[in-house]
């Protein structure tokens, strides 16, 4: 008995149609670009020095300057201005501070940097790489966290119906008559804690209700289908029926609710950070950078606002257009 | 090779001899994607002679769809695209090349078409009155209140009863008969020269076929109309059509007189086509399948064969006894009230080993539940059913797994009782993994590819999905799914309908060889009397729920006894 | 229908009841003892008791429940912690503000939505319409931040086309000074999202068999869009506007507060970096019993507007 290679089954083909796709190819890069970027950056590799106040204040783009390609601004001569005072209690404190920071004075910060630095002289690239993992960690964990849960769920309320609907039912009745945003709100004015963790048990724990509907429609529909009828007639039990029938039928659309969310929760993380209710001080991210844009922006001081902004259009464009073509891909309809 | 007849007329055409339409090598290819087009049409020619009622036959994928979407503009520019060698001539004039507005002004008022499905043919949120009123006002210029009365006749002249009534009622209030009479009135309100009808009663009951039908022949004769007839049944080609045009893949295979096609077809297609249905007057051992003529093989195939004859006899031993059973579905109405439908009412009979008990009805008869309830999908409201000595409903569900194994299911819907992510290994392994049958993987992979070769699938199936197979092909895997429990006894659920005559002939040829081979009983269920006779030891006619008639099939087609048995009877097309 | 109603509401009951579960869980558990907050606000130690007494914080959990809900049902939240105004006035004066900017949007959304929905429909699969779509996409992934902080500094603060901030006190000086900006900024974050999925909805009635019915009678591509589809497109989109707009008076917190004005969305804001809970839990719970009601009015709608279906 000899076979023939196994024929192309829905991933396989879906990858075809997508890869015959010039503008899904190219987002896909882009994507595949940020998360490489990802990847380094968090282990470490590349802008762990982020933090590293190396420009002067507000030291605008390189690109936009003729002059100014780095040279070291002259050490500011602070120190010898002050006569010393007798009566300050601190001035051993301070003799030993102005010791050390003569030779910190050293290091010179630069006039400019290639795309600008921030008030207190933070490379603006940097910044938006760093801000880049912070919204991606955010979106792919809460999103993963949301689908899983929602498709779970959806996936028992669907196919058992009756009470255990109607249970399930009532939990989303509750979470989805209070707007996203005030429930996000809501639990960030109670924990009254923040951190990156936080954020994505709040978005993961408000967000499954998105997958959860249009899983649950999904299984009823498939319920009645025949071949679930006929998987009944031959005697698989619920579980096997759920998972091992159904749920290949469904997984694509489950994709792409992981996709939309990661869409949605990037965009959510970044106005919950500009409102002060998203990451700590300590954690930079493009909500914190637009931030602080807002008052630069009257200072004529533009290249955080731009850098934020399109950095993060550049990924969430990318992501989406990917999303739609994924779509299309999985469950093709005439156009 | 194609029988041109285009320049003789039929001798009915009265004052003017030159033929309503005239298609001239109509070629119409679709784009699939970017690469790849298909042709569905194959440069075709043939005439429609003015006030004469031309049919167009064939099998899906003949593209006589195509061809009358063609005629009408309907094709998506999109998608689809018409050579530019192809003509279609109506009172002279090429449609293909006429401006748009102009072609816009024909369709409604010199050439109307109904579809199939008048559910979703109609719009949902508008009146049917509107809708009918819509095409007068646009055509005929009429005024509001001329459109109103004037649909009011329509719809009286259509046999809609309290039209003032129903004029303001919307699609989904009204029948799919009554929906089909709303679009043919809505076709003819111009009187238009042309009608054509794409298969228009291919989704209704066969007594409403009837009568939509006999609507049809009348509206024709009295409006002196064309009408352009396509369907797959030859058999109702014969009752209404004069000329009849006979395609298969695009091409058309003959075309004539249909006394003289019926009589002595020319082309082996035809001829196939004509012989493979199992017919109310002969049960031949095996019917004839499409391959048999197209091989060359000639006539004679059909009928010099052995019969079969069936029926009930003394040494039957009886295996299923279903003593009154009964379905109702529950509906919630108004505050707390639930309202009761009851599918099926009572209905008792006995399956002997090696039989087969057909089940006839309409929609809504209630058969179809009757063989779901049979297999536990739906849970019985009342009744037994005693197979071996035990009884099927009352038992609980962790006693009835065994008894899956013994009693299976075809579904009706080949596309859509396969799971489209299983392979067709990983389907028919499914049940023998459930079951535990056989030793390990191994010996059930050898299993089912033993069983694909019964019914008539390659070996390199196992790897395929679903969505590579024709829907044959795929009613063959539901069967060799089946097998793999080696049941007692299995039911058909009108397992061929959805089928091409030249594919039914073939399923329907396994099932019997099985049926020989293995002694299994079927419980066949149908609503097509010419089937279920060819295949059925005794009969069941179903109507709303209750069974109003059992018994031989042999005499229930000679004496029926009861009165709905005579409607449904005499409803069937003949032919000629 | 009036049967259908009372059912509706009845199924209501358990879910606003599970709402308030929800957000007393939330407060008083989670939460826990306000003496802390307090302690910040307010240097009166009598006061803070009072206050402490009176959500029964010492009590059993059952007597908090049943103290929150005498609140919900009185209509009366106490005060508030930051401001000390009473909460429910301060609900009742910033729900004027927030649907001065809010209703004007809405209907300039989505009476631009469909005629650029239909007018898209018109050239579906052509260039124009992917360009189209690609740009909806790219508009959809810069911040509203991004739109705010530009739209903001360029056409106020740089053109002195609009007010940058504030709020005045009569209405007609309200919406065609103060709220124009908020809400040309609004409908320019808006059109992307909603002309995607009105035009979502206007192609899948398009590709109905009722459509080829039309074209079969001889009737013109504009009266199709016009007439037949857009009357069965218009149910989705009724239900959509329907079932949002309680959401929306929340989503426009970031309009709200960039531009000073008034609203429940700024005020929530306000509550949440103040730590005032009254305030939120107030609100938390009517905009829930607002959705629940909007819903039932969509439905109500939808069941007016779609002759398929039939009252249950």
């Amino acid at each position: 008995m000899s076979y023939q290679a196994t024929s192309p089954g829905l991933w396989a083909l879906a990858w075809r149609r997508l890869r015959a796709d010039k503008v899904a190819m190219a987002s896909l890069a882009v994507v595949a670009a940020f998360l490489v970027m990802l990847v380094l950056s968090s282990s470490g590799l590349i802008v762990a020095d982020w933090e590293a106040e190396v420009g002067v204040s507000y030291a605008p783009p390189a690109l936009f300057h003729e002059d100014g390609s780095g040279r070291a601004a002259p050490a500011p001569a602070v120190a010898a201005a002050l006569p010393d005072n007798p009566f300050d209690p601190l001035a051993a404190e301070v003799a030993e501070l102005r010791a050390e920071q003569g030779g910190a004075a050293k290091a010179a910060r630069r006039d400019t940097l290639p795309f600008g630095a921030d008030k207190w002289g933070h490379d603006v690239i940097k910044k938006a790489i760093k801000g880049a993992e912070t919204s991606i960690v955010v979106g792919l964990v809460a999103a993963s966290l949301a689908v899983s849960l929602g498709t779970l769920l959806g996936a028992v309320s669907g196919y058992y119906g009756g009470l255990v609907d109607d249970f399930f039912n009532w939990f989303y009745s509750i979470f989805t008559s209070i707007p996203s945003i005030l429930m996000i709100l809501t639990v960030a004015a109670v924990l009254q804690q923040k951190g990156v963790a936080t954020i994505v048990l709040i978005l993961g724990l408000t967000g499954w209700t998105g997958p959860y509907r249009l899983i649950r429609a999904e299984y009823m529909k498939h319920k009645g289908r025949e071949y679930v009828m006929a998987a009944d007639a031959i005697g698989a039990s619920s579980w096997r029926k759920m998972f091992a029938h159904i749920f290949p039928n469904v997984s694509h659309v489950a994709l792409v609710q992981l996709s939309i969310l990661v869409v949605g929760f990037i965009k959510a993380e970044v106005i919950l950070s500009f409102l002060g209710f998203g990451v700590p001080v300590g954690v930079v991210s493009w909500g914190s950078m637009l931030n602080e844009a807002q008052n630069e922006l009257i200072l004529g001081k533009w290249w955080q606002l731009f850098a934020a902004a399109f950095a993060m259009a550049l990924l969430v464009t990318a992501f989406s257009l990917l999303t739609d073509a994924l779509r299309d891909a999985l469950d093709p309809k005439l156009k | 090779m194609t029988h041109d007849f285009t320049h003789h007329c039929t001798h009915h055409s009265t004052h003017d001899a030159s033929p309503l339409l005239q298609v001239r090598d109509l070629r119409v290819s679709f784009r699939i994607d970017k690469n790849t087009s298909v042709d569905a049409v194959k440069g075709i020619s043939f005439d429609v002679p003015r006030n004469a009622t031309v049919a167009l036959v064939g099998e899906s994928g003949s593209g006589k769809s195509v061809t009358s979407l063609a005629v009408m503009g309907l094709l998506a520019a999109e998608t689809s695209s018409v050579d530019a060698a192809s003509h279609i001539l109506f009172e002279g004039r090429d449609l293909l090349t006429m401006p748009p507005a102009e072609r816009r002004a024909l369709c409604g008022k010199e050439i109307a078409m109904i579809f199939q499905e008048p559910m979703s043919s109609l719009n949902p949120v508008l009146t049917i009155g509107f809708q009918i009123a819509e095409v007068l006002r646009l055509h005929m210029g009429m005024s509001r209140r001329q459109a109103h009365a004037r649909t009011l006749a329509l719809l009286g002249e259509v046999g809609i009863l309290e039209a003032a009534r129903r004029i303001d009622a919307y699609p989904s209030q009204l029948s799919g008969g009554q929906q089909q009479r709303v679009m043919i009135a809505m076709a003819i309100a111009c009187e238009p020269k042309l009608l054509i009808a794409d298969e228009p009663t291919t989704a209704l009951d066969v007594t409403i076929q009837q009568q939509i039908i006999a609507l049809i022949a009348e509206l024709q004769q009295k409006h002196r109309m064309s009408v352009l007839f396509i369907t797959h049944d030859l058999a109702l080609v014969g009752e209404i059509a004069e000329r009849v045009i006979v395609m298969r893949h695009g091409e058309v295979r003959e075309q004539g007189a249909v006394s003289q096609i019926f009589k002595q077809p020319a082309d082996d297609y035809t001829k196939a086509l004509l012989h493979c249905r199992p017919s109310l007057d002969a049960r031949p051992m095996r019917l004839p399948v499409i391959d048999d003529y197209l091989a060359g093989a000639g006539a004679g195939v059909g009928f010099e064969q052995p019969q079969r004859s069936r029926g009930a006899q003394p040494g039957d031993i009886p295996l299923l006894v279903v003593d009154k059973l009964s379905k109702s579905f529950f509906f919630r109405e108004g505050l707390f009230g639930k309202r009761e439908f009851r599918a099926v009412k009572d209905v008792s009979f006995t399956l002997a080993r090696g039989k087969t008990l057909g089940v006839v009805g309409e929609s809504g008869s209630g058969k179809t539940t009757v063989g779901l309830t049979l297999l536990r999908l739906h849970q019985a409201t009342s009744g037994r059913a005693l197979f071996d000595g035990r009884d099927l409903i009352a038992m609980t569900a962790r006693d009835f797994l065994p008894y899956k194994r013994r009693i299976q299911i075809i579904f009706q819907n080949p596309y859509a009782s396969l799971n489209p992510r299983f392979t067709v290994g990983q389907i028919l392994l499914e049940p023998m993994r459930i079951h535990r049958i056989g030793a390990n993987d191994g010996a059930r992979v050898a299993e089912a590819c033993a069983l694909l070769h019964k019914v008539g699938l390659p070996a390199q199936a196992f790897r395929r999905y679903p969505h590579e197979f024709s829907g044959g092909q795929r009613q063959r895997i539901a069967i060799a799914r089946c097998l793999t429990m080696q049941p007692e006894i299995l039911v058909c659920d009108e397992s061929v309908s959805a089928l091409d005559v030249s594919v039914q002939a073939q399923v329907l040829n396994l099932l019997q060889d099985l049926q020989d081979e293995l002694g299994m009983s079927y419980i066949f269920i149908s609503h097509d009397l010419s089937v279920v006779k060819y295949m059925a030891d005794q009969v069941m006619v179903m109507h709303q729920g209750s069974v109003v008639e059992l018994a031989d099939s042999d005499e229930l087609y000679r004496n029926p006894r009861h009165a709905y048995t005579k409607t449904l009877l005499a409803a069937i097309p003949k032919g000629l | 229908m009036f049967s259908y109603i009372l059912r509706r509401l009845w199924q209501m009951l358990p879910t606003m009841a599970g709402v308030v579960v929800l957000v007393f869980l939330l407060f008083n558990w989670v939460g826990g003892d306000p003496a802390y907050i307090l302690a910040g606000k307010m240097s009166n130690a009598e006061a803070i008791a009072n206050i402490r007494q009176q959500l029964g914080v010492d009590q059993p959990y059952y007597v908090q429940l049943g103290i929150f809900v005498q609140q919900i049902v009185t209509f009366d939240f106490g005060n508030s912690w930051a401001t000390g105004e009473a909460v429910s006035r301060i609900i009742a004066t910033r729900l004027g503000p927030s649907l001065t900017v809010l209703i004007p949007l809405t209907i300039l959304e989505t009476v631009f939505g469909i005629a650029l929905a239909l007018a898209i429909a018109f050239v579906r699969g052509s260039l124009t319409d992917r360009a189209v779509m690609v740009a909806c996409t790219v508009g959809m992934s810069v911040s509203i931040l991004v739109y705010i902080i530009v739209f903001q500094y360029g056409f106020a603060y740089k053109l002195g086309l609009f007010p940058v901030q504030g709020w005045g006190e009569h209405f007609s000086d309200n919406l065609l000074r103060y709220a124009a900006l908020p809400i040309l900024i609004g409908l320019a974050v808006s059109i992307a999202p909603t002309l995607r999925l009105y035009r979502s909805f206007v192609l899948d009635e398009a590709s109905q068999d009722y459509v080829r019915t039309a074209r079969a009678k001889g009737l013109s591509q504009t009266r199709i869009l016009w007439v037949h589809v857009l009357r069965n497109a218009a149910i989705p989109i009724i239900t959509h506007v329907m079932a949002n707009l309680p959401a929306l008076l929340i989503g426009a917190f970031l309009l709200e507060r960039f531009f000073g004005i008034p609203g429940i969305g700024r005020e929530v804001i306000l509550a949440v970096e103040r730590s005032d809970f009254p305030v939120i839990k107030a609100i938390t719970v009517y905009v829930a019993a607002a959705t629940m009601i909007f819903n039932l009015l969509a439905d109500l709608m939808y069941q007016a507007v779609d002759p398929r279906v039939q009252l249950a």
